[in-house]
This record gives structure tokens, sequence and C-alpha cells, in this order.
């Protein structure tokens, strides 16, 4: 097979990079090993973490040499000791003061995991496909969590919201 | 320095949230969020408004967020609400009650009158109307005609009648709509003139009263009734230039005939070319910027959103105009049957067809979805950009066509 990491960067330009640069975000190509394809975000990674597996099954439909798509952040790696701590806290925050509040909207946040600073959390039931996620998320979620853990870089919201089955709220068009 | 704080009031049911939330932390922004939907949580605590009550809802916000730079509604439901908190603290915003006139299709058609704004010929019903009225309206306006509930929007509420028999008819299935919709039974309704012709959507911002256009949306495959779905929006225009600025013109003198004079329009029009001259004819205009994920197909000079334009126009920031350059467009998937949503096959082909920037399917599967004139949303959005307007159109046409829609 030809340049792949070539011809992932011209799928990335084509048909994917003007709608994730308008979403606040950007991504480049770093390499290819073993058919994944590694790709560094920078900007908003909620713009792109929910997308990601659509950008995966745009890449391996264009590029039948890729099998996998793996999204990294820059930076770098803090110990798995850190992590690990981090990881603890933002659970307890997330249950003591998160969950207890969208239950109201029957919603839940999980945490998923903790990777460079990054927490990345799920939203269920309510909070799933709801249009009020991103104000959740933005305004809730992670400027709490950012107040009390001052070794967080950031949330990524990894949630697959357009699986969501019982959204609180539903968008509609006006 | 210090960020700018802005207001930012964001209906519970809304597309908008995300891209004004991005747009917002982009520029910078110290953002407070007023919503009627999201919850008070820690971190920055979303204040709760209403916006059935603009009053109450002004008052807390003064009480409790402090000065901002600037107020903006995400959507349409907190258009009122956001020209009245913009009053009070001073900021530039529309006056409300020409706000109120743009929300409400039978004030929008009398101001246009009283303004000698082209628009189609009208009569408003009162929602009691006799069945001899009705066809006297129609009559009127001459067939074939398109019956109109004067609040709602996204085409929701509106169908073409042939004749005076089916505008009658016509009026009962809309008023059936506004009971679904949860309305007021004694909203009047607007029997209007059908004007056939090429539809056109001009998107813009108001700095006191002076239109700056910051998109012109053609939208070719605009349905000739009964229901009016949108559908395939591609912008730059291809319409000839003096017809354009044309368009130009009558959005910006129907926005001041409403007495709007600061912010984002969207409006929306058709080229009439019966007396065989192009005339720009208006239909609707709405006091915010273009709806859904629509915005999503524009890009301004570096990468810069249309919420990032309309954030930092409400800042006192110059807008970048209208947008030129690499064609785009969006393709809004109707709602094609009622039922409820099993499946939406063919996305991740749908997806890789060449041109093809974004597809969001938007309601969830398993949920009940009803087509116009019942419904208000679209299964989801398709974008592309291309060489020229006829490859997005192809392009969004192909990737639609690789859809496979499942309503049980």
């Amino acid at each position: 097979m030809t340049d792949l990491p070539a011809q992932v960067a011209a799928v990335l330009d084509r048909s994917l990079l003007p709608s994730i640069i308008a979403r606040g975000a950007a991504l480049r190509v770093v390499g290819v090993r073993d058919g994944v394809a590694t790709l560094e975000l920078t900007g908003s990674p909620g713009a792109v973490v929910p997308l990601a597996a659509r950008i995966e099954a745009q890449i391996r439909a264009a590029v039948p040499g890729i099998t996998g798509v793996r999204i990294v952040t820059p930076g770098d790696p803090a110990g798995p000791e850190a992590a690990a701590t981090l990881a603890e806290q933002a659970r307890g925050i997330i249950d003591r003061e998160i969950n207890p509040a969208i239950a109201a909207h029957r919603g839940r946040a999980v945490l998923v995991g903790v990777e460079d600073g990054w927490v990345r959390i799920r939203l269920d039931g309510g909070c799933q496909g709801c249009s009020l996620a991103e104000v959740t998320v933005r305004q809730g979620l992670e400027p709490l969590l950012r107040a009390r853990l001052p070794g967080l870089v950031g949330v990524l919201d990894v949630t697959d919201h357009q699986a969501g089955t019982e959204p609180f709220f539903s968008p509609a068009k006006r | 320095m210090t960020a700018p704080r802005v207001l930012l009031l964001v209906p519970a049911r809304t597309y908008r949230a995300a891209d004004f939330l991005t747009a917002a932390s982009r520029l910078g922004l110290d953002l407070i969020v007023g919503s009627d939907g999201a919850l008070p949580l820690g971190g920055r605590p979303v204040v709760p408004v209403s916006p059935g009550d603009p009053d109450r809802s002004a008052d807390r916000i003064m009480a409790g967020t402090g000065p901002v730079a600037a107020v903006v509604a995400a959507d349409a439901p907190m258009l009122i609400l956001a020209a009245v908190i913009a009053g009070r603290m001073g900021l530039p915003h529309n006056p409300v009650d020409a706000v109120a006139a743009a929300c409400d299709k039978a004030a929008q058609r009398r101001r246009w009158a009283a303004a000698r704004v082209a628009q189609p010929t009208f009569r408003v019903v009162p929602a009691a109307a006799a069945e001899k009225v009705l066809r006297q309206a129609a009559a009127e306006v001459g067939g074939p005609c398109v019956v109109k509930a004067t609040s709602l929007s996204a085409s929701q509420g509106v169908l073409r009648a042939d004749d005076p028999a089916a505008a009658v008819a016509a009026a009962r299935r809309v008023r059936e709509v506004l009971a679904g919709a949860d309305h007021q039974a004694d909203e009047p309704l607007l029997i209007e003139e059908y004007v056939p012709g090429p539809e056109l959507s001009i998107d813009g911002l108001l700095t006191a009263g002076a239109l700056t256009v910051t998109a012109v949306f053609d939208k070719p495959w605009t349905p000739e009734g009964p229901t009016f779905e949108e559908t395939l929006l591609i912008t730059p225009s291809r319409l000839a230039e003096p017809v354009l600025a044309a368009a130009i013109d009558a959005a910006g003198r129907a926005a001041r005939a409403l007495g709007l004079t600061h912010g984002p329009v969207h409006a929306e029009l058709r080229i009439d070319e019966r007396g065989g001259q192009a005339l720009p004819v208006m239909l609707e205009l709405a006091a915010r910027c273009i709806g859904g994920l629509c915005s999503r197909a524009l890009r301004f000079p570096g990468g810069t959103s249309l919420e990032e334009v309309v954030l930092a126009h409400a800042l006192g920031q110059p807008v970048p105009g209208r947008r030129g350059g690499r064609p785009s467009g969006v393709l809004m998937l109707p709602v094609p049957r009622p039922g409820v949503l099993r499946a939406v096959d063919g996305q991740a082909e749908a997806a890789a067809t060449p041109g093809i920037t974004g597809l969001s399917i938007t309601i969830p599967l398993g949920q009940r979805v009803q087509p116009l004139p019942d419904g208000d949303r679209y299964l989801g959005f398709i974008f592309a950009e291309g060489d020229t307007q006829d490859r997005v159109e192809q392009a969004l046409a192909a990737a639609r066509d690789r859809l496979r829609v499942v309503i049980e």
C-alpha cells in the first residue's frame, strides 16, 4: 500500500477538517502503524471526541489499509499514579456533586478515564443526546472539576449523543 | 486584559447550544448562560429564566449576574427576553416590540404592508373564522394560496391550498398542528398568495439598522407544496448580481420596517418572475441567525464560525461581510412519514461521499417522528463543500441517496 499517512491526510482535508475546524478544533496525522492511524487533536476536544466513531468510519471507508484510528492530544503524559489520583478525585466529585443534580433530568455522568490530565466522561440517560448537554458539561461539570482539581487539563465528553434514546430535551429547528 | 463577559440565553429545545458554547470558548469569553432548561449545577451555574415571563426573568438576571458586555439569544424562544435584558442594561439591542413583530407572521405582514415592502397578498383570519370567511380570504388572495400558523417556524403549520375549499381544509389541519404544538387556540391564521419562483435565504447582522450580509443561500429544492420542507441550501448564491442586490436591499428594508436595528437576521424570499421581471418578495424574516445546524456550512476568514461572528458583533466588533470563496451547502433531511425511527443505515457510505464534510443524524433511534406540517424536527443534516455549487449539490444528493431511513 502506498503512503497511508498521506491518504489519511487527504481524507481529513477533503471531508473532515472543514467541519472540525468550524467546531473549534483541528486534527493532523501523526502517523500510521499496523493499520492504526494516529491523529493529534488540538483546540476544543469537545468538538472532536463525540465524532470519533464517525471520523474512524469515514477514514476506514476511504482508506482500505486503515483498520483503526486513535486520537491523541499533545503534551507529555502524566504518570500513572497522578492519573489514578486525578481519576479518583474526579469520580468523587462527579458522584457527590454532579450526579445527584442531573438525576433530576434522568441523567448521569460516568468517568470513563483520565489520560494526560484530560478527564473523559460519558453522559447517560436524559443527558445523552440532550440539546443542553454541552451546557451541562461546559458550564457545570468542567468548571467545577477545574476549580477543585488543579491537575486537570480539561474535560472530554466522549458520549455518542446520536445514540441517546431518551434525551431530556430534544432539539427542534426554529 | 479581562475577558468580555457575555450573557448567552439558551432555550431548552435547540440545536444551537453547542455551536454557541464552542464559539464563546474560541473567543475566550467569560460566559454566563441563562436557560429555561439547563440545571444550575456548580461551576458556572446556569441562571434559570423563563422566556414566557421576560420581566421577572430580567429581574433575576439583573439581580444575579452583574454587568455584561453583551446579551445574545442562542435561538428564537429567547429573542424577546434578550431584548428586554439588553434594554435594561443599556446595551445595543432591538426594540422589544420589533422582536415581537418578527416572531408573529401576521404582525410582520402588516408592518411590511405599511412600509410597502414587496410581499405576497395576504389576509389574517381569526382563529374561530367561519368557513365562509376562510373561503372569502382565500378567494381574495387568489389561488393557489398558503395557509400558515402565525407563531410557528421551520415550515411547521404551513400548507398550500389550490382553491378556497382546500384552504378551509388546510386551516383545519393547521389548527390541529397548533393544538398539537401546545400553542394558543385563539391564534389567528395567515392566508397568503402562493408565490412561485426561486427561493433564497439571506443571513446578516444589523448595526444601527444597516444590514451587513454574511451569507446568501439558494434553496433549489424547495417544494411547491402542499408542505414546505426545508431541504437544500447552497452558498454563494447563483442568482444574477442585480437580482441578488435587489433581494439584499429588500431584506434590509424588511428588517427596518419591522423596527429591527441590531443583531442577526435571517430572511427568506422568493424571486417572483411572473411579471416578466425578477422581483424579490419577502416570505419571512426572523431576528436570529440561520436555524438548526445549518450555520456549520459556513466558515469565515480564519475558520471563524457564524456564531463567533454573531458574538463578536454583539461585542461591537466589525462583521466580516458576505462570505465568498469555496461553495458549500447543507441538506436538511425531512421526516418522510410518521412512525418510530428505527434506523438510518448507510451513514458511513454517505459520509465518505466525495465532497461531504459532515453528517449529523439528530433524532435518536426509537423516537416517534412526524413529518410536516405537524413535526418540528428534521432527521439530520448533511454538509458539503466543492469547487462549484453544482458539485456541492451533486455531493449532497449522492450522500442522501446512500442513506436508508427505516421508520416503522
